[in-house]
């Protein structure tokens, strides 16, 4: 079935599908009416799980890692501000090693306060041992939470999953979304298997205790590590037996006209859609321009990386997030991967849609045609905002108003 | 470089101890590290601190392997294998021991070819001065680096929070032990640096994935825990007399361990293997039933009961 | 309980359910209660424990536990046992496991948590209504860092961060908030007073709903006594009227032990180094009067 859906209904739906049995939530904009279309269901008796209203995401998550780690399948949903206030469970949990599945619905960190979206909440979770899946599409949303289960609840893996979509962008955005059966979804991922790691009356388990010592704390921590470097080769055969299953593609890096491209895009999120727009009008132009979107961002995808960006001329990071003091974060992590190869691509850094600022076509084009030139000259640019001289004004205007005179820097 | 490590129990001063002989140290123009090692062990429990210094910045960190002199503040730690306060010692280290027992018989407990001085506890030294104090004094003489003035002024102020009375009589007590190890005035020699060659290459290994069963930190059974042999925390012991006990068996309930069971002759029976010598259950029995002795006196009793055997 | 064995030793070494060898403190108070706790709730439990001294209960691969427990952080104890009830509920109800197979979660946490980072998640377990045990191990302080003051440190104690004067609040009135919530049950409890603390546990596990034990903990290594006198202090602080027993069912408070003759707080305060400061080296009679007052003055309209 094919209708239309908001990035969080198909969040929601893609909880139902995989039949959760427990959904312990608490509200934020824009991740809300997830929870809200849950707790629907299961007041109306269409899902058959137990949903408990938390008092913080902090709570949130520590509830969820308990109950899987007791033995059940759990879906919960947050952004931005939560995301951060469950931060230190986030880390807890991973270290329990019990699969679940977070839904982040991204939105700008304060201060200032803003419900738009950028990515800064979801790659302050980049270290904590959740794998992390990013949608551009509604239908993405659906299709990762499927996955994420089963990557999730891998022998091979067992480590919770964060999927990511952007706020207002997919989270209220409806697209076509093509609805599996229950059937459908049943023969994709099996019933949930606790292993041995549960709670039992008469079955001693002590979770999560305390080590003494490096030795090891370094094991279990690298054991965490290795389960995630793992969960790259499950992905990849996850992906296949899902494009087997539902007619369609799931890799980690998505490769838009890559295959004669001399100019690349890397961003993730739903503005990449924006970028294979892009992609499109500059191959109609006569441009060799493609896009790489990682839909996996832990484990890094850095082999695929390599092998798609080895011998390209140039390539375009559009980082929607700002690590300050250093810069774009997928620009340093691709960096770091393209370093030891030998016919690496000049990469230039760019910053763009931070609190949901929109990234223009014109922008598109403008930065395919800075990589063409630092292509030319071998000089990569320097790091560039994506800010125009009329936002500027704007902002002045705002100023005047706060009363904030313009002073010496 | 000087590399002195403290072993005492939790209780006794050991960091107050090696912060004393630091401070010493740093006031004579040395450049000082000190450092006690925490871990969960609580009061009773065998714990470490260490001191390092040197006319130059050090570099080195954590634990010292290779230590040139060692203070037993303990002397029950060394029959103690966790304790390790033997570990890494050679013909060069020198081991200081707060014992009432002679050198001659330490030499026959452990072997050390390098030289063993005994700071027999002092007699006139008043209550509650802990141990630590006075195996600082004494480090600092066998050192011999350090003066009466400076040990003095590195009392004061690491005792500065303290009452005026507790910092005299501790001043006293160090003072006492440094003139009491005169005759080994400097007998520890600054050690070496550890030179590459001498340093064993790591057997590094590529972890790989194990299976998450064993891979989370997680317990697959039960009360483990009584394989932690907390008695070994203990210095003094309650030995019940089954002559004055009526068995009542409030010692059972009071015991913060649950470290006394009944025996099956109803008298209670203590399990010295976890008992950590709290004595609350000598300070609560009714009929006065519980004595306390020291864990050396334990021992030695032990030790005569079987030579009797044989 | 009967003897059994402990784990490794192959022979009998006590008679509780609770294993020996754990690194509290020699004459820990709370640890003293928590084995007559154990006895009675029993091992088909989860014990959900927060930051505190009994973080280091278990530490791998050692626990004293023959049942199961969950670490989960100082500010969420009730959100993990939360999170484990709902589970299991979840899973009887679609038959996944056996009744018999069925476990009580029991938040362990110290004054730190319960008195502070984690009360908003305690309030919010209340208001849900959550089917579980809450047994609080109160020491007066952050015991685990050296004894800081915390919401629960009584007036003019000395801790690590008041070392002067002595602590300038008054302790935090636990009993209270969590009555105001009213919960299925709320009783304060010490080790010392066994009679009294298994009655008030066999009484919570017979109710369901929140249930919650605040367990007065003497402590020698934060308090500054010697342990052996761990006892005689716990004693001490019920017959001073200084620790009240009392349970809060039904919308009432009982007090379950009044002190007929209730002995003064110097008798209580005198033994511990944290109120040395009020002794010596000059008496201060107002504090201490002030002290004593505090406790007639609760004590005045109580049968």
């Amino acid at each position: 079935m094919r209708k239309l859906l908001t990035g969080n209904k198909a969040a929601a739906w893609g909880a139902r599908l995989a039949e959760v049995d427990y959904l312990p939530v608490f509200p934020i904009t824009p991740q809300t009416e997830i929870i809200e279309t849950l707790a629907e269901w299961v007041d109306r008796g269409e899902l058959d799980a137990r949903l408990t209203t938390l008092e913080s995401e902090h709570s949130m998550v520590t509830a969820a890692g308990a109950a899987a780690a007791t033995g059940v399948r759990v879906f919960t949903a947050t952004s931005s501000q939560g995301l951060l206030y469950a931060m230190e469970m986030l880390y807890n949990v991973a270290g329990w090693r019990v699969p679940l599945v977070l839904v982040n619905v991204s939105r700008g960190l304060s201060a200032p306060i803003t419900l738009e979206p950028d990515h800064n909440d979801v790659l302050a979770a980049r270290d904590s041992g959740f794998l992390q899946l990013h949608c551009a599409t509604c239908q993405e949303v659906l299709d990762s939470v499927l996955l994420a289960y089963r990557l999730a609840e891998d022998k091979r893996v067992r480590l919770p999953v964060l999927v990511n979509l952007d706020g207002f962008y997919l989270s209220f955005t409806r697209e076509p979304v093509i609805l599996p059966s229950r059937e459908q979804v049943r023969a994709f991922l099996p019933a949930f298997d606790a292993g041995s790691n549960r709670f039992r009356g008469g079955e001693p388990v002590s979770q999560a205790v305390a080590v003494l010592g490096g030795g090891p704390y370094s094991y279990f921590r690298y054991q965490t590590h290795l389960a995630a470097v793992e969960a790259g080769e499950v992905f990849d055969e996850l992906s296949e037996a899902f494009s087997n299953h539902f007619d369609r593609g799931f890799k980690a890096i998505e490769d838009y006209r890559c295959e004669d491209a001399e100019i690349l895009f890397v961003m993730i999120g739903s503005f990449a859609t924006k970028a294979r727009e892009a992609v499109d009008r500059l191959r109609d132009a006569g441009q060799k321009v493609g896009l790489l979107r990682p839909r996996l961002l832990r484990p890094f995808p850095a082999r695929e990386f390599v092998r798609l960006l080895s011998g390209r001329a140039g390539v375009a990071v559009i980082d929607q997030n700002l690590s300050t003091g250093l810069g774009g974060i997928l620009y340093t992590e691709l960096a770091a991967a393209l370093y030891p190869v030998p016919r690496r691509p000049i990469l230039a850094s760019f910053i763009g849609g931070l609190g949901g600022r929109d990234i223009t076509a014109g922008e598109f084009y403008a930065m395919a045609e800075q990589v063409r030139q630092a292509v030319e000259t071998g000089q990569a640019p320097p790091p560039r905002l994506l800010f125009t001289d009329q936002e500027m004004q704007t902002v002045r205007g705002l100023q005047r108003i706060a009363g904030s005179e313009e002073g010496e820097s | 470089m000087y590399r002195i490590r403290f072993h005492g129990r939790g209780g006794q001063g050991i960091k107050t101890a090696s912060r004393i002989l630091g401070t010493a140290l740093f006031i004579e123009g040395f450049e000082v590290q000190d450092a006690p090692r925490y871990g969960a062990e609580r009061r009773g429990a065998p714990i470490f601190a260490y001191v390092r210094a040197d006319t130059i910045p050090i570099q080195e960190r954590g634990v010292i392997h290779r230590p040139d002199l060692v203070v037993v503040a303990d002397e029950t730690l060394l029959a103690i294998t966790p304790a390790q306060v033997l570990e890494g010692i050679t013909a060069a280290t020198v081991v200081l021991i707060y014992s009432g027992h002679p050198e001659s018989w330490w030499r026959e407990q452990f072997p050390h070819v390098g030289r063993i001085i005994v700071l027999s506890p002092i007699a006139e030294h008043p209550g509650g001065i802990p141990a630590g104090a006075f195996c600082a004094g004494a480090a600092a003489a066998l050192l011999g680096e350090v003066s009466e003035e400076a040990l003095t002024q590195a009392v004061e102020e690491e005792l500065a929070a303290h009452d005026p009375e507790l910092v005299l009589s501790n001043k006293q007590a160090v003072m006492t032990a440094y003139a009491a190890v005169a005759n080994y005035h400097g007998q520890v020699q600054s050690g070496p640096p550890l030179t590459v060659n001498e340093t064993q290459p790591p057997a590094w290994i590529d972890m790989s994935r194990d299976a998450v069963d064993i891979a989370a930190p997680v317990i697959h059974a039960g009360t483990t825990s009584c394989l932690v042999k907390t008695g070994l925390w203990r210095t003094r012991r309650p030995v019940i007399d089954k002559e004055k006990c009526r068995r009542c068996l409030q010692c059972c309930a009071w015991c913060p361990e649950g470290g006394i069971r009944v025996g099956e002759d109803g008298f209670p029976v203590i399990d010295y293997e976890h008992c950590k010598g709290c004595l609350v259950c000598a300070a609560q029995c009714p009929f006065k039933a519980i004595k306390v002795i020291p864990e050396s006196q334990a021992k030695e009793e032990q030790d005569a009961q079987a030579a009797d055997r044989k | 309980m009967s003897e059994q064995d402990c784990a490794g030793t192959g022979k009998a070494t006590r008679q509780g359910l609770l294993g020996a060898g754990t690194p509290m403190c020699a004459g820990c108070g709370g640890l003293q209660a928590l084995h007559q706790i154990y006895d009675l709730v029993g091992d088909k439990t989860v014990f959900v424990n927060a930051a505190g001294c009994m973080t280091l209960l278990s530490i791998y691969p050692f626990t004293p536990f023959p049942g199961s427990w969950l670490y989960t952080a100082m500010a969420c104890a009730p959100a993990g046992a939360q999170g484990v009830r709902d589970a299991l509920d979840v899973l009887l109800a679609k038959g996944r496991i056996q009744p018999e197979q069925d476990q009580l979660p029991v938040v362990l946490t110290g004054d730190g948590s319960a008195y502070g980072m984690g009360l908003s998640a305690t309030s919010a377990a209340i208001d849900r209504g959550l089917d579980f045990l809450y047994i609080c191990y109160d020491n007066e302080g952050y015991g685990n860092t050296g004894h800081q003051y915390s919401a629960a440190t009584p007036a003019g104690a000395r801790t690590a961060t008041s070392r002067v004067d002595g602590y300038a609040g008054i302790k935090k009135d636990l009993f209270a908030i969590w009555s105001a919530h009213r919960p299925a049950y709320v009783a304060t409890a010490i080790g010392t007073e066994p009679a009294d603390l298994a009655r008030k546990l066999k009484k919570a596990l017979s109710l369901s709903g929140p249930r919650l034990l605040l367990v007065l903990a003497p402590c020698p290594t934060g308090w500054g006594f010697e342990p052996a006198r761990m006892v005689e202090l716990g004693k001490l602080a019920v017959k001073t009227g200084i620790w009240p027993l009392k349970e809060y069912s039904d919308g009432q408070v009982r007090h379950t032990q009044v002190p007929a003759r209730r002995k003064p707080v110097t008798d209580y305060l005198q033994l511990q180094g944290r109120f040395r400061h009020l002794f010596a080296p000059v008496r201060d009679t107002d504090k201490l009067t002030a002290l004593q007052r505090q406790v007639d003055d609760y004590w005045e309209h109580i049968d």
